[in-house]
């Protein structure tokens, strides 16, 4: 949907290009984030960048915008080559970033923010205030942005905030904005602001990159697209070229058409049938995250949480255990309701979460493997104001023994394990609480293979054992195989389930795109041909 | 067999038969050694300078090899100790409590004016003054959430002000009982020395093995995690403010013992800086997530013994100050290095 | 070479900003004491130690009128006064000064005496004299807080036409144009005073050891130089062995001392430049099993009511006096000033000296 006059005709790689690069590779401690990619952005036009966690956008952004020196290849900018040193020198070009953080002083007015740095100059040097804000009027009213710009920027919302930094952008006349996840924290009506705003830039001519993982808002707001994956550019061209399947199949790397793999689980739900659900999740909304989501979960079930990035995975499962506040909502316990918002009150219910962020969230580096995995137990191992030391050894011992945690010591430090290792380190320390209901999130990330099938294997044992199981995973094969049924969430509310004859990665993937008729249609081809 | 319920612990004797002997591996690599000289030094170089520089005392000093040179040095450094032993617990949960020489003129001012219901009962208001002062901090840190060197430094400007206000003009003591405590001893060893070493043992034992230590040291270690795994945060920070106010009430009533006077403008002036120095110094990363209690104690004595060998060579004041700085960076240089070579 | 000196020089000053802000080990710019001196060459009653004027240095001639001030005629039994005192009142020095300045104002019978105390700190000073003038002060008694930096209060003043006695702290500004006059006392000549207080507790020979004030504080480098200059050049038998800051408080005097003693134990007398350091002194002392006052002689400075208790116990054998009651000279000189007098840029005052022989009988006179 070219908005403008101008946008007709925008072929990638043209001579035309306002930003461009050839072969551009970045690597970090051996990893490399970004491999020989091909990027074009022309004047009047908006693209879109996208791609899941890893695949190397936000390296590409920083390499577009002088953060990082690519360790190859070469940046044109209106076909010339140039090298940015430094931050500062893709700014002086005329290239402006707008993060999802805004960068920006919130103690300062609209208009001293806009010219941060430029202020227009009176008499003895000092600020003109008049003037300032006079040209902060002119700025914003080209944008038909309605706010005070002798207003503290603080006091506005996040969605205004950003606008100002767009705004800020254009007074510095740049020709090319790019947006990292603009929307990730507004809401519509300021998605709705935000998108005018880029659409005005674009029709005057500007290149604006435009990162977001709302898959309905590249087509709302995007005339093309490039899709990066592992670093690669797997596929530029016209947002209007794609469907939502074909998008998102590009992004995980998966054939649309790939063979529907076996059904559910080994033990079909037979088993399951008539038990009452040990957790309960009802109408969970958090704010501009989740909006009223709801799943049950019964005993000896492994529930798979699927979603795209940013659709509210890991939010829902923060949430439910009490980490994340939600603002209603209720979570039921094996029929009991649960103290809301509070971790403590989860892990009294026998609920126990492993984070996704192991380093940030889960491990404590500095402490032994045996401090780690007794810290949920601590109190519970304790009498008297004193840890028994034997019955943390006796626990120990038993997990990492149980676990294969391969240690030279329980008093090791954390810090100097495997991931794989450490992984394991923080599944006994929530099974050590005998939990009732397992939330894991992202399990088997960034750990090695063999690692990964034991701990898939543990978590079949686990369901086997009668624990409830909820699983996230980005990998397709994980959840399908793994989870006797599958929750589907997009953009924060319960996109639709996959369980029985439905569950397979190709139903997936539709139902990942957010199309759950083309998912039941792709079955019913399947067992047609 | 999907039975409901929890996930048992499983027996020792259930595993080995599923999954044969324990093996044990990853042991650290060559990268880890490297990383573990660095990590001797922080740990152990406290000992090694301490040792150092008692074995050029020996050589250089007059009169350095007695009893009551040792005497004297571990008189005058109880009270540093002490409020070290508090603000190492503070520093363990990643915080700073700069309002500990504020809490010692309060609790020195409290002397003087409650003496009148005996010493006992002047003491335990002493403490009593710690108490409220850390509360304070306690409150505005874990409950408000105010980063700690704000709050603190809050406390210490208006603590130190009650204290002027409460404490007027310098005051003598006289009271025997408050004199004896200061200058007294028993078998030898005089009661501050016995009141510094018992603390001491007391705040070692809790670090290693009580509930509250073991989830200071968590928390310091990683804030998120701990709360994820439902340790009680916020009871936790507000207990290590309590009990750095009240190390350093003690710490306030032991040096009025000592000087026999309470003068709230000046006692305890820049003791923060001090008991920061001896836990960093001790090894103590400002970082938090570990307490290192006896690294702290050499930290304070090496600082006693660095400002005694000053003052027995009459090294002037400029000088004395700058040695001190090259202490305390160097201290903070080796842990950024260990930090580094974690990374 | 010059400039290597004076790189030097920088060196040493970052590192030692580097080292208080790191160690800190001292409080600079604090000092207890005060300037003094003697009593009252006019007079007054009570049995109040009163200032005496030593000398009315004279240094510009004629000093100061109201006319060259270019001030307004003023009844002071009629007027508002402020004081603005520099450091809290818990320092006995302050707490006289504060008192004596009282007291005069209620005997001259003003109309209103503004307090306000700064405790310690430049801009509250600033504010202070500022909130006064707009309370209405007609005449300010300012104890600076610092040499310099009163700048703004000063021009505030003057804006307003309030003419400024500055006491005890000398400002860099300019006399009968900032402020009236000075009156305080010579603080170098208490350090040479000192000296010879030493050598007759001494007999002339001792080793003696210094306990400095705050490093960076003209009442210590006054103190010290004098000291030192008197000893070289009169008494040649007390040699000094040590100088450590204790920086004007009585625990660090204890502990600075117990370390000085314990290493050294040749040590016979002991100069402190304020009675805090002094008494803290005392206690080591004894805590070393010697006898203060005899085995080991103590003097130092300011007149304090526990220190010259300490000369009456035996203890301290001699304090030079540092005279805090600053009401009447003030007042009087207030009175001389609008009854058309000249007054000098400096009115040095005279301090007394407490010792064994008349500390007894002047115990009242002690602040």
């Amino acid at each position: 949907m070219p908005g403008g006059a101008d946008a007709i005709d925008r072929p990638a790689n043209s001579a035309t290009s306002l930003l461009e690069t050839v072969g551009v590779d970045k690597s970090f401690g051996g990893v490399r984030a970004v491999r020989d990619v091909d990027f074009s952005l022309a004047a009047g036009e908006i693209r879109a960048l996208v791609g899941e966690n890893g695949a190397g956008k936000s390296t590409l952004v920083k390499v577009l915008t002088g953060v990082y020196p690519p360790d190859a290849g070469e940046i044109y900018f209106e076909g010339e080559p140039v090298t940015f040193c430094r931050p500062l020198d893709a700014q002086h070009v005329g290239i402006s970033t707008v993060y999802q953080e805004v960068n920006l002083v919130p103690l300062l007015s609209v208009a001293r923010n806009i010219f941060l740095g430029r202020e227009p100059r009176g008499r003895l040097g000092l600020v003109d205030v008049d003037e300032m804000n006079d040209r902060a009027r002119a700025i914003t009213a080209r944008f038909a942005i309605d706010l005070d710009v002798t207003e503290e920027l603080g006091r506005l919302g996040l969605g205004a905030q950003q606008m100002v930094a767009l705004a800020r952008a254009v007074s510095v006349e740049s020709r090319v904005v790019i947006m990292d996840e603009p929307t990730s924290s507004l809401e519509a009506r300021e998605v709705a602001t935000l998108f005018k705003v880029a659409r005005n830039l674009r029709d005057e001519g500007v290149g604006l990159v435009f990162v977001s993982h709302r898959l309905d808002e590249l087509w709302q707001l995007c005339d093309s697209v490039t899709i990066l994956r592992d670093g690669r550019n797997v596929h530029s061209g016209a947002m209007a070229d794609l469907d939502r399947l074909t998008l998102v199949s590009m992004m995980l790397g998966r054939d649309v058409d790939e063979v529907v793999e076996h059904g559910a689980t080994e033990f079909g739900d037979s088993h399951l049938q008539g038990r009452e659900p040990v957790l309960s999740v009802s109408d969970v909304e958090v704010r501009n995250r989740l909006h009223g989501v709801s799943f049950d979960v019964r005993p000896g079930e492994v529930v798979g949480l699927a979603g795209l990035l940013g659709s509210g995975r890991s939010e829902t499962v923060k949430a439910v255990y009490g980490a994340l506040h939600s603002q209603s909502g209720s979570v039921e316990v094996a029929g009991r309701r649960i103290k809301p918002n509070s971790v403590r009150g989860a892990l009294r219910a026998s609920v126990a979460m492993l984070s996704e962020d192991r380093k940030a969230e889960g491990i404590i580096s500095d402490l032994s493997v045996r401090d780690n995995i007794a810290l949920a137990v601590l109190s519970r191992c304790s009498r008297a104001g004193f840890v028994s030391e034997s019955a943390i050894d006796r626990l120990v011992e038993t997990f990492v023994r149980r676990l294969q945690i391969k240690v030279s010591s329980p008093r090791q430090k954390v810090r100097e394990l495997s991931g794989g290792n450490q992984q394991k380190v923080l599944l006994a320390r929530w099974l050590c609480t005998e939990p009732t209901v397992l939330l894991l999130d992202e399990p088997t990330r960034g750990i090695d293979v063999g690692a990964k099938s034991e701990v898939q294997a543990l978590i079949d044992e686990l369901a086997e054992q009668g624990l409830g199981v909820v699983l996230i995973s980005s990998e397709m094969e994980e959840l399908v195989e793994g989870a006797d049924r599958i929750v589907v969430l997009r953009d924060g509310h319960v996109e639709g389930e996959l369980d029985g004859a439905t569950l397979s990665s190709s139903e997936l993937l539709a139902a990942l795109a957010g199309d759950i008729d083309t998912a039941d249609a792709l079955a019913q081809e399947h067992a047609d041909g | 067999m999907a039975d409901a319920g929890p996930a048992r612990v499983p027996t020792l004797e259930a595993i080995d038969e599923k999954f044969g002997p324990p093996e044990q591996t990853d042991q650290p690599s060559g990268y880890f050694r490297r990383m573990v000289d660095a990590d001797w030094l922080r740990r152990n170089g406290v000992y090694a300078t301490l040792a150092l520089l008692i074995g050029v005392n020996v050589v250089i000093t007059d009169n350095f090899v007695s009893s009551n040179t040792l005497r004297l040095q571990l008189v005058q450094v109880a009270p540093v100790l002490i409020v070290a032993l508090g603000m190492a617990l503070v520093i363990g949960t990643e915080g700073i409590d700069l309002s500990v020489g504020a809490t010692i003129a309060l609790a020195a001012a409290i002397i003087p004016l409650y003496i009148g219901y005996g010493a006992p009962g002047a003491i335990g208001l002493a403490l009593f003054a710690g108490v409220v002062t850390g509360s304070f901090a306690g409150l505005l840190v874990a409950g408000v959430g105010v980063q700690p060197i704000v709050a603190t430094l809050g406390i210490m400007v208006a603590g130190r002000g009650v204290a002027n206000l409460l404490g007027g003009e310098i005051k003598s003591i006289r009271d025997p009982a408050i004199v004896s405590l200061g200058t007294d001893s028993v078998a030898g060893v005089p009661y501050v020395v016995v009141i510094a070493g018992a603390v001491s043992l007391v705040v070692w034992g809790v670090v290693r093995h009580s509930t509250y230590g073991r989830q200071l040291v968590a928390i310091g270690g990683n804030k998120r995690a701990a709360e994820l795994a439902g340790l009680p945060v916020k009871r936790v920070l507000a207990t290590t403010y309590v009990v750095s106010g009240v190390l350093a009430a003690l710490a306030g009533v032991l040096l009025a013992a000592r000087s026999r006077a309470s003068d709230p403008t000046k006692i305890g002036l820049l003791m923060e800086l001090a008991a920061i120095t001896a836990v960093v110094v001790g090894g103590t990363p400002l970082s938090g997530g570990q307490v290192r209690i006896v690294g702290t104690i050499a930290g304070a004595l090496l600082i006693q013994i660095i400002g005694a060998t000053l003052i027995a060579h009459d090294i002037p004041d400029s000088t004395a100050q700058m040695v001190q700085a090259v202490i305390v960076v160097a201290a903070v240089y080796v842990q950024l290095g260990v930090r580094r070579a974690n990374r | 070479m010059q400039r290597t000196i004076q790189y030097r020089w920088r060196l040493l000053a970052a590192a030692g900003l580097v080292s208080l802000a790191a160690a800190g080990c001292t409080d600079s710019g604090d000092d207890e004491s005060s300037p003094s001196d003697a009593s009252g060459a006019t007079g007054t009653e009570g049995g109040d130690d009163e200032q005496v004027v030593r000398t009315d240095v004279t240094s510009k001639g004629e000093g100061c009128t109201l006319e060259q001030y270019g001030a307004e005629p003023l009844d002071l039994t009629d007027a508002v006064v402020g004081f603005s005192q520099s450091e809290p009142d818990t320092a006995a020095f302050r707490a006289a000064e504060t008192k004596s300045i009282r007291e005069a104002a209620e005997q001259v019978g003003v109309k209103e005496l503004l307090v306000t105390n700064a405790n310690n700190e430049l801009p509250k000073q600033i504010s202070d004299i500022q909130d006064m003038l707009n309370q209405g002060a007609q005449f300010l008694i300012v104890a600076p807080v610092n040499s310099d930096g009163l700048d703004p209060a000063l021009a505030a003043a003057k804006e307003a036409g309030v003419p400024v006695l500055t006491i005890d702290r000398k400002v860099t500004n300019e006399p009968c144009s900032d402020y009236i006059a000075f009156l305080g006392s010579d603080f170098y000549q208490q350090g040479q005073r000192a000296a010879d207080a030493m050598n007759e507790a001494t007999g002339g020979e001792g080793q003696v050891a210094i306990l400095l004030g705050s490093s960076g504080n003209n009442v210590t480098d006054n103190r010290n130089a004098g000291f030192k200059d008197q000893v070289e050049e009169r008494y040649p038998g007390l040699e000094i062995v040590a100088e450590q800051t204790a920086n004007f408080a009585r625990d660090e005097g204890q502990t600075v001392t117990e370390q000085l003693l314990q290493s050294n134990s040749e040590i016979t007398a002991i100069y402190a430049h304020n009675d805090e350091m002094g008494l803290g002194a005392v206690t080591a002392v004894e805590a070393a099993g010697k006898a203060p006052g005899d085995d080991i002689k103590i003097v130092s400075i300011d007149g304090t009511r526990n220190a010259v208790q300490a000369i009456v116990d035996g203890q301290i054998n001699a304090v030079i006096e540092s005279n805090p009651r600053f009401g009447p000279l003030a007042f009087e000189t207030a009175q001389k000033f609008y009854d058309g007098e000249a007054i000098p840029e400096d009115v040095i005052i005279e301090d007394d000296e407490y010792n064994s022989e008349n500390a007894q009988e002047n115990l009242d006179k002690a602040f």
